[in-house]
């Protein structure tokens, strides 16, 4: 099976004044949809980076990264700022570990938004489905603030999930959540990553969410080796 | 190290500085000009005023004054009955044909007046100072058969000489005075000049204080008050100086929103230090510090770009005379102690409300007290001009102090807002972080509704004064001056082209101890008609100026009297543009004065035009059609400089909403990151910060709207009367409501689409 993701020779560093850090070296992996990766290691080993990589948001200095949405095969290295930014709304979710939603827009307006970018209002019900499906029906028109923190990161991964996308991302969802939270929503995640034959990218500190992933991915300070 | 660190914090936002320091620059611009030319314009107004009368404060009159009246009001002076006053002296001031030419002729008294000749002007003075002589100024050094002693500077047509000398002139006994001088002494004196030499024309705004005068008899009038055309000017000043304060104000609040938004980033660091040992008054220090610095930039700018500005601004105003500014101390120092004070002040209290934040309890007072301080400024006429600009004052106040508890409420219903999500979204950050908003806000809500205010005065203005040149302009040809004018008039008399021929006699006299003009004509039921009567006025009967009723405080039915006859004020005029009041009287009430103009209807206009020119050239002679154009291109003319402090104003207020649109979006760099990811493209984010503009823009003009309503009532009910002397009616036009708020959204959404979406933080993502 064709891989959905395929990463081959990702390098990126960042200047600190004179000095060049080199953040990811020659980083390679493939990922194919229903199946997921975690991306673990220490604070500033570059996991944020890489799923930034990933997501198009930032460009990387050198390699490959390919995705494949089922229209076409695409590679980000060959883009442009504004067209990942195109490749991104349309084929890519992504969950932060804080400030995930629009503080301005209700439940529902938070976990519609990707389709309304999209001008996909044909997606409004599957929008319902997801907050039926994450308990989140009867918050629907409350806004960010009146919800508790793992009641947010659902709605977070609803909105993720609402364009079907074909790539996963999320950068330690579940850090700022208690045990209970942190599980229900690893659970939302890795099923719907299994149900909707997503590729699913996680980056995590928690050993027990890396455990569940297919496929791992350890990155260290210095040199980030594949594993 | 800590100012050193300050200061890179300063190079680091380069573009919240630049706005800051551009902002500032700007209100001081608008005051710089405003000061230079005020400052220039009220050295002629003093010209208006002959200075041998200028020393004094106040003017004594009584009926039949004679010597004696002074003398005895002199020794109880010197017994110490009148301690308030400095000085009193006895007068002669009255007007003369000598050669036709009519002269107003001052009598002092020579051991203690100052006459002030010019200097330079020796060549025309006479060879020798003579007891005899006069002093006159230079239109008159041909004119009098009396030996010149010295040229004086005065307005033209003045003549000053001993008491006894203009007694000789005006062939009056030696008993006989015009009234006396007085110099009252106030502990407020050296306060009140300070302030006209910082805001010129300022001394026009403030209340009258007329001093108690123990003795009986006596009527007390201000010099400003018997010199009418000079507290005129002053009063346009004031307004004009007042307007000039308005760019400063919205700039203060622009400092404000930027202290408030450099804080936010800067506090952490501040806690930090603090933790470290560095007391809050040392870190209060050093954010003053770089706010000093940022304020001498910015005074420096605006110095040189209001000198630039007055030059124009003169031009537009005053197009017939040459404007010589010079920047003196005291404009140095206004526009450097105005720009440091802003942004000293600005930074104080964003610092002051970053440590303690404002008591709800003072806001509760700020809102009881307020309103009753802003009906004090209006009930009360004795407060002055400055009473008004007051009220002014303290709703806009009242309007700031209200817009965050309005947004707080409005945030309950914005559940409701439709449109596109993004736009919704921005719309909702506005009722989301009301103190992010508030002072831009306000500064634009304060910008607009002054135009608003002033829009809708103007243009009641321009409407009555429209009308008024309607009924008052119904001849076809005017003649003025010139000493053929009887001539003239008896020629016309007998030629056929000539439908109606009115002949107007003016004096110059004083009712009450106010200067007033009397007009002396037939006034039948035509002529009536041009003053709002019905009905031929009665040889007993006069016509009242809405300054002179208000002078006098006499209205229709009352009684007056003029040079000795008793008169019933049949009706009172409107006289916009008028220096002096006026009283009209027909001419069966056996007054007189001197003839100083025709008016002529006629079936040829230009053939009767024609005519005049032939007869004499000396003659002033215009069209109807020439009088209307004038006086509505002087009306419009009178107002230019008002349109653009106004647009300096909103420009400020403007720059005010990019800083808050900015700082938003660096505040909130968690929802800008979040946006990010979901791929949101930058024509969307310059969408997002156009609706936040515009939302921006549509809060400040619902905020105007109700603000600059009562501006315009308070311009045209409270300062016009009390600067001028009449009344203008508030007529509400769409066009002045319209401008205003359609600039105001422009102003707002401009800032907003300036960022072009701009993504502060810009690709940058921590690596974690």
């Amino acid at each position: 099976m064709e891989a959905t993701l395929e990463v081959r020779g990702l390098c990126k560093h960042y200047a600190d004044g004179d000095r060049l850090v080199e953040v990811l070296n020659h980083v390679s992996l493939d990922l194919a949809g229903g199946r997921s990766l975690a991306v673990t290691g220490p604070s500033g080993s570059g996991k944020s980076t890489l799923l930034n990589i990933l997501a198009g948001i930032l460009a990387a200095d050198a390699g490959m990264v390919v995705l494949r949405t089922g229209e076409a095969t695409v590679d980000l290295a060959t883009l442009n700022d504004a067209e990942r930014t195109r490749l991104r709304r349309r084929h890519i979710g992504y969950v932060y570990q804080f400030f995930n939603l629009v503080p301005t827009l209700t439940v529902w307006e938070n976990t519609v938004l990707p389709a309304r970018l999209n001008k996909r209002l044909d997606l409004d019900a599957r929008a319902g489905e997801l907050l039926d499906q994450f308990a989140l029906s009867a918050r629907r028109d409350t806004f960010p603030e009146v919800l508790s923190g793992g009641e947010q990161q659902r709605v977070a991964v609803a909105r993720a999930l609402v364009l079907q996308p074909p790539l996963l991302l999320a950068d330690e969802p579940t850090g700022n959540l208690d045990a209970t939270n942190s599980k229900h929503v690893a659970d939302l995640l890795f099923s719907a990553a299994r149900e909707q034959n997503v590729a699913l990218v996680i980056a995590t500190h928690s050993e027990e969410i890396a455990a569940r992933a297919d496929q791992r991915l350890h990155l260290n300070v210095d040199t980030p080796p594949l594993t | 190290m800590i100012a050193r660190a300050l200061l890179r914090f300063l190079q680091r936002t380069p573009l919240s500085t630049l706005m800051a320091v551009l902002g500032v620059a700007l209100g001081v611009t608008s005051i710089v000009s405003v000061h230079l030319i005020s400052a220039t314009v009220a050295e002629r107004l003093d010209e208006l005023i002959p200075r041998q009368l200028a020393g004094f404060t106040h003017f004594l009159h009584r009926a039949d004054l004679q010597a004696d009246n002074y003398f005895d009001l002199r020794r109880r002076w010197r017994s110490g009955a009148l301690p308030d006053v400095e000085g009193l002296s006895p007068l002669i001031d009255e007007s003369l044909l000598v050669d036709t030419r009519q002269v107003r002729a001052i009598g002092v008294d020579l051991f203690s007046a100052d006459i002030g000749v010019v200097e330079g002007a020796g060549s025309a003075a006479a060879e020798e100072w003579r007891w005899d002589g006069v002093w006159v100024d230079e239109s008159l050094v041909d004119v009098v058969r009396l030996p010149v002693n010295g040229i004086i500077a005065a307005p033209p047509g003045t003549l000053v000489g001993d008491i006894g000398v203009v007694q000789d002139l005006l062939g009056w006994p030696s008993s006989r005075i015009s009234y006396v001088g007085a110099r009252f002494v106030s502990p407020w004196d050296d306060l009140r000049s300070l302030g006209e030499a910082l805001l010129p024309g300022l001394d026009a705004g403030l209340p009258e204080v007329t001093p108690a005068l123990s003795e009986a008899g006596w009527q007390i009038v201000s010099l400003a008050r018997q010199h009418p055309a000079s507290q005129f000017g002053k009063s346009v000043l004031f307004n004009i100086s007042a307007l000039g304060a308005l760019a400063l104000l919205v700039a203060w609040f622009l400092m404000y929103q930027v202290a408030v938004s450099w804080l936010r980033r800067l506090w952490p660091v501040f806690e930090r230090l603090h933790v470290l040992g560095v007391s809050w008054r040392e870190l209060g220090g050093y954010f003053a510090a770089a706010m000093l610095v940022l304020g001498v930039v910015a005074g420096g700018l605006g110095l040189a770009a209001g000198y630039l500005l007055a030059v124009q601004l003169y031009g537009i105003a005053i197009p017939q005379a040459e404007p010589e500014f010079s920047l003196d101390a005291w404009v140095v120092l206004k526009a450097a102690g105005s720009s440091v004070a802003v942004c000293l002040l600005g930074g104080a209290v964003a610092f002051n409300r970053a440590r303690h934040g404002i008591p709800a309890e003072r806001r509760l007072h700020a809102a009881l007290i307020l309103p009753l301080a802003a009906l004090a400024g209006v009930a009360f006429d004795s407060s002055g001009l400055i009473g008004g600009f007051f009220s002014i004052a303290v709703l806009s106040v009242l309007t700031a102090l209200a817009v965050v508890p309005l947004l707080n409420r409005l945030r309950l219903h914005s559940q409701r807002l439709a449109g596109p999500l993004l736009v919704r979204l921005s719309l909702r950050e506005l009722f989301w972080y009301p103190r992010e908003f508030s002072i831009a806000l306000a500064g634009l809500s304060l910008a607009v509704a002054t135009a608003i205010g002033v829009g809708l005065m103007i243009d009641s203005f321009r409407a009555d004064f429209s009308r008024m040149l309607d009924r008052r302009l119904t001849y076809d040809v005017v003649v003025r001056g010139g000493d053929e004018l009887a001539g003239i008039a008896s020629e016309l008399a007998a030629t056929p082209d000539v439908s109606r021929l009115q002949r107007y006699q003016t004096v110059a006299l004083r009712i009450e101890g106010a200067p007033f003009e009397l007009i002396v004509t037939k006034v039948d039921a035509f002529e009536a008609a041009r003053y709002g009567l019905s009905t031929p006025l009665a040889p007993d009967a006069a016509l009242l100026s809405e300054q002179g009723a208000r002078t006098l405080g006499r209205g229709p039915g009352d009684t007056l009297e003029v040079d000795g006859r008793e008169l019933r004020v049949a009706g009172v005029f409107s006289s916009f543009g008028d220096l002096v009041p006026r009283v009209i009287v027909d001419r069966g009430s056996g007054l007189t004065g001197r003839l100083e103009s025709l008016s002529i209807n006629a079936d040829d206009p230009a053939r009767v035009l024609g005519a005049i020119r032939s007869l004499s050239s000396a003659a002033e002679v215009e069209l109807q059609a020439d009088l209307r154009r004038i006086a509505l291109d002087t009306f419009d003319q009178t107002f230019a400089i008002t349109a653009v402090l106004i647009t300096i104003a909103m420009v400020v207020a403007g720059i005010g909403v990019y800083v808050a649109v900015t700082t938003l979006r660096l505040n909130r760099r968690s929802s800008t990151r979040l946006l990010h990811g979901l791929g949101i493209v930058r024509g969307e984010s310059a969408l997002m910060d156009l609706s936040l503009g515009l939302g921006l823009g549509a809060m400040a003009v619902v905020l105007a709207l109700p603000l600059g309503l009562a501006f315009g009532w308070i311009l045209c009910e409270v300062i016009n009367p009390r600067a001028f002397g009449w009344t203008v009616a508030l007529a509400l036009s769409a066009d002045a409501l319209a401008t205003p708020a359609f600039w105001g959204l422009v102003a707002a959404a401009v800032a907003g689409v300036l960022r072009f979406g701009r993504d502060e933080e810009g690709t940058h993502v921590a690596r974690t």
